[in-house]
């Protein structure tokens, strides 16, 4: 846990630099994750800790010329959620954002910090996936952009380098009669972390779907993109039939693990349930109906939904 | 009539709270004060083969480092004298305290731990309550030496507390029923988690040792740790500072004798505060899990004829006390309901987990979970409603309980059909919802208890007290009844409390009677300080005493404000001259009368002394495809005789609603191998404020006789279920038992 | 390591030398003598630590201490000048929205948050707003109450 030396840059190029000429450096953003794993004992702070708290620049959200989503890495679920841009257009992420811990937590944590901690139940990988994000990674030789799901490789792994920072994140613009969606299955209605969560975006167009992405949450080592449920989905109008067929294909796709939060098996028989209701909340946004943030809290539209 | 009491008074400890000026004892500082850190088994059961601290005693900033060798020897506890202060030989159970260690700071007492050099040989725990019934290993395989507390405890094999009940002719009447049924319910570990987790300091002066402690009872701790070191009362001081709830976790005797030690041998003061985590691994306090086989004989109409049951209570690694919560469970197979032939067996029985005890209710939620689903079940089966089928069998005049007792006038068929009324049970329902309702019996004990009330020079008044408020504000109602005995305010009244050197003895914060013994005793101890101030004012005024009255902080002739003298007036005469001092415990009602001869094992709850009824309604809806229930909306109703201050009762029902819908939802201590594998509170899912249902809320039976004072009784919130329990076609864990069950 | 850092408490000054991984918790609770934040979890999930850092609501237990350098910290000792209470402690006081008071500091801090973003919440805004703080003993309902009241106090006042 001893800490040797604590940086706290104010620019980029200092931030960049920092991380350049040392080996042995934690990032450390709203501190959400970190600091309690540490506590914990799970992951020790290194030798070199860097506050990003500080660094100008890079909180914030902005629309680019192209009509993309650039999310700074600083930017908390908070802002997320409050923002209506978000809310609109990239409506999964506001859903993700909203559902993580508590107001206090939002508060303090980060996208950069939600993504770089790489846990297989972030609540912003799927609706990342879907929405085709890619995450801007810097250091002093230069930029890059690598997309969410070659970034995040297991369970606490990216393919970050050691010089490399998280800097932002580019989501692409939605195409018109886009809606999507992220819907987590949880205990209670607050304080919670993913049990399953699946998110999806669906494009119609004129009633047919146009295009289509699924992905699932805390059910693989990393946030999982369910491909077979694209080609299924596109080209048809979403049936019963083809809401199956997408669930049957998420349920192909996930490989669960038993933990205190929940069996594998219960993991398992609730993956077609969850992608169902993504799906179907992310069509009746893009039909242009309102589905309240987060969407996890909304009663299932689905036949047998129950509740 | 009164006038203060039944008011909704303020409590005297929130402002305090509120503004961030209340001193648990994690906030202690005492000057020298030294680091204190546990080091804990990490299997449930293994054989300590080494255990060397010689490298931990040699670091820099490490003061002491104790294990059992620095202990004594002899075995102690409440019911069977079965543990050691730290493991001996040992260890029975993932978390048991195997040494301490006192240093300069606590990353140097983190460090020391990790010098200690300790080597196990693991065994296999024995986790199974069946398997330890029949002959598995014994988890303490001399215990049939151990002395224990209570002659009545029948031993055989890991079984520390085989008891029955027995009423009536069971055979016969099953013979007539119309109709059986037989089930099994099974429950989960659960914890107490009170939001303060434990922590101790303890310093030494001379032969005498102080131990400032977040405990429930510090007049058993002192007594326990008095024992434990083998040095009278009178050198063994506890104080609890403000206490952050405690929910029973932290009854009985639990660090103290250990911190004692430990601060004993660094020579100096020593402060230990507790993690989340070590709250829930090393607390040995938890509701314990139970197998809970019932079976009951019905005739056509509804009538109750015949049951029979069977309860085996996990009970870990020590006694502790948990008994009790046996022995109330077996008292809860009747639950408020009319049951001539009844035969019922109960076991505690050792295993390698964490230990059970007296956490909220101790016994009952378990039991009257199971009971009261059972009770839906047979009206199902029956073809009645359910509320029909528990109004023709709840307790009526006259009737007898299941050792004995004759009910006098019982509310639970008020309460039964208040909650109905209240809950607008018989409305529509949404999709995915559900209603229930369940019935609830509980108990007063009448206990001894003691307070001394002081009237100060200036008139102010003063209540030193035994009695230990763990938050539920038991102790905030007794200004009340000091204020109603001497016509003051609530307001004129500081209490000192919760230190054993200054107030008479009381049990501590524990069987729902705080506020029923300790009012009786203060209300005692306040009518003496009357009969003085009367006596005061009848020489002043020349008024014979017995024309006099208390009201409004004046001693007055009766309904003549016109002389009234003031009481701080009598109190600057007496000062120095007579006593305003009044000293009381009141006599202790008498228990119920009962027989439970034919019982055998009977420990001390082998009757409910005047018992209290309530009901339950509760709203769910749940997601048929996920299991995910959520409470709507809620309604209580409890006879709990004259409400003191409506405040404190509101609140003590609304905390144990929701901890009682956490434990039927979302709570649950979860094992692998033994261990806990869920001790943090993500894992571990305590309701939240969006997670809480509106309550609302219900007393009866106002006016009817009740132990306290003023006809109070105990106040317990007791449990409900869902009348349609949901069947998910797959249910997660945490929803295994999918009826609720509420307390 | 020790790190320097200088930061407002309560309206208070004050200079702090410190090790980089302490949490603002243990800074607060050690350092300045403040214990009014108390620590109920190792992990965010209590919100018995709440204070707000620069207005915002965060769980002091995992904020770093050198991040509130040159920051204004507000602690429930700092909420109002003694003898005095805010509208938020009167009501929790005068509700019965404290027991035993152990969630509470946190507790009054998340309703402080609250009400300064949104001074008239609904029932379930205020369910909301108070997620991230357990209660054993109240059962909410006392709180949420007292969080009513003294929005309402605060309006007309």
């Amino acid at each position: 846990m001893t800490v040797h030396r604590y940086f706290a840059p104010e620019s980029e190029a200092e931030l960049a630099s920092l991380i350049g000429r040392h080996d042995d450096v934690v990032l450390v953003a709203g501190g959400t994750d970190r600091v309690v794993s540490t506590r914990r004992g799970q992951k020790p702070l290194a030798g070199t800790l860097i506050s990003l708290d500080r660094v100008s620049g890079l909180r914030g959200l902005s629309v680019g010329d192209d009509g993309s989503l650039v999310v700074g890495a600083l930017t908390t679920h908070a802002d997320i959620e409050a923002s209506p841009t978000v809310v609109d257009s990239w409506t999964a992420l506001a859903d993700g954002s909203a559902l993580i811990g508590s107001p206090a937590t939002r508060n303090t944590g980060t996208v950069a910090g939600n993504i770089m901690n790489a846990s297989p139940a972030m609540d912003l990988g799927s609706p990342l996936l879907v929405h085709g994000a890619e995450v801007e990674l810097r250091s002093s030789g230069g930029r890059r952009q690598v997309p969410f799901g070659e970034l995040v490789v297991g369970p606490g792994k990216t393919t970050a380098q050691a010089s490399e920072y998280a800097a932002a994140v580019h989501v692409p613009a939605p195409a018109p009669g886009t809606g999507s969606a992220y819907v987590r299955l949880q205990y209670r209605r607050a304080m919670e972390i993913a049990v399953v969560g699946a998110a999806a975006l669906i494009v119609l167009d004129d009633g047919i779907v146009s295009e289509a992405r699924v992905a699932l949450t805390a059910v693989g080592p990393t946030c999982l993109d369910v491909r077979e449920a694209t080609d299924v989905l596109v080209g048809q109008a979403l049936s019963a039939d083809r809401l199956d067929a997408a669930a049957a294909a998420a349920e192909d796709v996930a490989r669960p693990i038993s933990d205190a939060r929940a069996d594998a098996e219960y993991r398992q028989a609730l993956v077609g349930t969850i992608a169902r209701r993504a799906i179907t909340f992310a069509a009746e946004r893009a039909r242009g109906r309102a589905v309240p943030v987060p969407a996890s809290e909304v009663k299932p539209i689905t036949n047998g939904g129950g509740a | 009539m009164t006038t203060v009491v039944g008011e909704r008074v303020v409590r005297q400890d929130g402002r305090q709270k509120v503004t961030g000026a209340a001193y648990y004892t994690a906030d202690m500082t005492v000057t020298g004060m030294a680091h204190g850190a546990f080091l804990y088994a990490p299997h449930a059961r293994a054989r300590i083969l080494r255990l060397d601290v010689t490298a931990a005693r040699a670091l820099p900033g490490v003061y002491a480092v104790v294990t059992q060798v620095d202990a004594p020897p002899d075995r102690y506890g409440g019911f069977v004298k079965d543990r050691t202060v730290f493991a001996c030989e040992e260890v029975r159970f993932a978390g048991e305290v195997v040494a301490a260690v006192a240093a300069q700071t606590p990353d140097i007492a983190a460090l020391a731990l990790e010098h200690i050099d300790v080597e196990y040989e693991p065994l296999d725990p024995i986790v199974d309550v069946e398997q330890a019934l029949d002959g598995a290993d014994l988890v303490h395989p001399d215990w049939e030496q151990y002395a224990t507390g209570y002659p009545n405890i029948v031993r055989q094999g890991n079984d520390h507390g085989r008891m029955t009940t027995v009423r009536g002719d069971v055979a016969s009447a099953f013979a007539v029923a119309d109709l059986i049924v037989e089930e099994r319910y099974v429950s989960d570990m659960a914890h107490a988690v009170p939001i303060e987790p434990h922590a101790i300091v303890a310093q030494w002066n001379g032969d005498q040792v102080t131990v400032w402690s977040s405990s429930q009872v510090p007049f058993l701790a002192r007594a326990a740790t008095a024992q434990i070191l083998g040095i009278p009362e009178s050198r063994v001081r506890i104080v609890v500072p403000y206490l952050g709830g405690g929910f029973g976790g932290k009854c009985d005797v639990h660090f103290e004798p250990h911190l004692a030690i430990l601060a004993r041998a660094a020579r100096r003061p020593v402060r230990l505060v507790f993690s989340r985590r070590e709250e829930f691994t090393a607390v040995d306090k938890t509701h314990g899990p139970m197998q809970i086989d019932i079976k009951t004989g019905v005739m056509r109409d509804g009538t109750i004829v015949a049951r029979e049951g069977r309860l085996v209570i996990d009970a870990g690694a020590y006694a502790a006390d948990g008994p009790y919560a046996t022995e109330i469970g077996m008292m809860m197979f009747a639950n408020g309901y009319r049951i001539e032939n009844i035969s019922i067996e109960a076991h505690s029985v050792y295993t390698n987990r964490t230990p059970s005890g007296s956490v909220r209710a101790p016994g009952g939620p378990q039991v009257c979970w199971a009971v009261e689903q059972h009770t839906d079940v047979l009206a199902a089966r029956l073809g009645l409603d359910p509320v029909e089928f528990r109004r023709r069998n709840l307790v009526a005049d006259g009737d007898v309980g299941p050792t004995g007792q004759v009910f006098e006038a019982p509310l639970a068929l008020t309460c039964l059909e208040r909650a109905i009324e209240e809950s607008g049970y018989a409305d529509a329902l949404g999709p995915g919802e559900g209603v229930g309702v369940a019935c609830a019996w509980w108990y007063t004990l009448p206990l001894a208890s003691g307070a001394f009330v002081r009237i100060n020079a200036d008139g102010s008044g003063t209540i030193i007290t035994g009695a230990q408020e763990n938050g539920s504000g038991a102790v905030m109602a007794l200004p009340m009844l000091a204020a109603e005995a001497l016509g003051m305010s609530a307001e004129d009244f500081s209490i000192i409390y919760q230190d054993t050197e200054t107030g008479p003895w009381d049990l501590g914060s524990a069987g729902s009677q705080t506020t029923c013994n300790n009012g009786r005793a203060v209300t005692e101890a306040a009518l003496e300080v009357r009969e003085q101030l009367l006596d005061l004012a009848s020489d002043v005024l020349e008024i014979d005493a017995a024309d006099l009255e208390l009201s409004g902080g004046h001693v007055r002739p009766v309904g003549d404000p016109s002389r009234a003298v003031a009481i701080a007036t009598l109190a600057q005469t007496a000062q120095g001259g007579r006593l305003l001092l009044g000293k009381g415990s009141g006599d202790v009602p008498a228990w119920t009368a009962h027989d439970a001869s034919g019982c055998v094992g009977r420990l001390g709850y082998s009757v409910f002394p005047h018992p209290t009824f309530s009901c339950h309604v509760a709203k769910v809806r749940v997601d048929a495809e996920t299991g995910v229930t959520q409470v709507l909306d809620y309604t209580a109703v409890h006879d709990v005789g004259h409400v003191l201050n409506p405040i404190g009762a509101e609140g003590q029902v609304d905390g144990g609603v929701v901890h009682g819908i956490g434990l039927a939802l979302s709570e649950g201590t979860l094992h692998r191998e033994g261990r806990q594998v869920n001790p943090n509170l993500l894992d571990y899912k305590l309701r939240t404020a969006a997670d809480a249902p509106p309550i609302r809320i219900a007393f009866v039976g106002d006016g009817a006789p009740g132990v306290g004072p003023h006809g109070a009784k105990s106040l317990v919130s007791n449990r409900s279920l869902p009348r349609r329990p949901p069947s998910p076609t797959r249910s997660p864990r945490p929803l295994a038992r999918v009826s609720m069950r509420c307390r | 390591m020790l790190h320097d850092i200088e930061v407002t408490v309560n309206a208070q000054a004050y200079t702090m030398t410190i090790e980089p991984h302490r949490s603002l918790l243990w800074a607060l609770r050690n350092q300045l003598g403040l214990v009014g934040a108390k620590e109920g979890c190792d992990d965010s999930e209590c919100g018995a630590c709440m204070v707000l850092v620069d207005g915002q609501l965060v769980n002091s237990c995992s904020y770093l201490a050198v991040q509130v350098a040159g920051r204004d910290v507000t602690t429930i000792e700092g909420l109002a000048q003694l003898p005095d209470m805010h509208p938020i402690q009167q009501a929790f006081l005068a509700e019965g929205g404290v027991q035993c008071g152990f969630c509470t500091p946190g507790m009054i801090m998340a309703a402080k948050a609250l009400l300064d973003r949104n001074p008239d919440p609904d029932d379930e805004a205020i369910r909301r707003g108070l997620a991230g703080n357990l209660c054993r003993c109240t059962g909410y309902q006392k709180i949420i109450r007292a969080v009513k009241v003294a929005a309402q106090t605060r309006q007309k006042g």
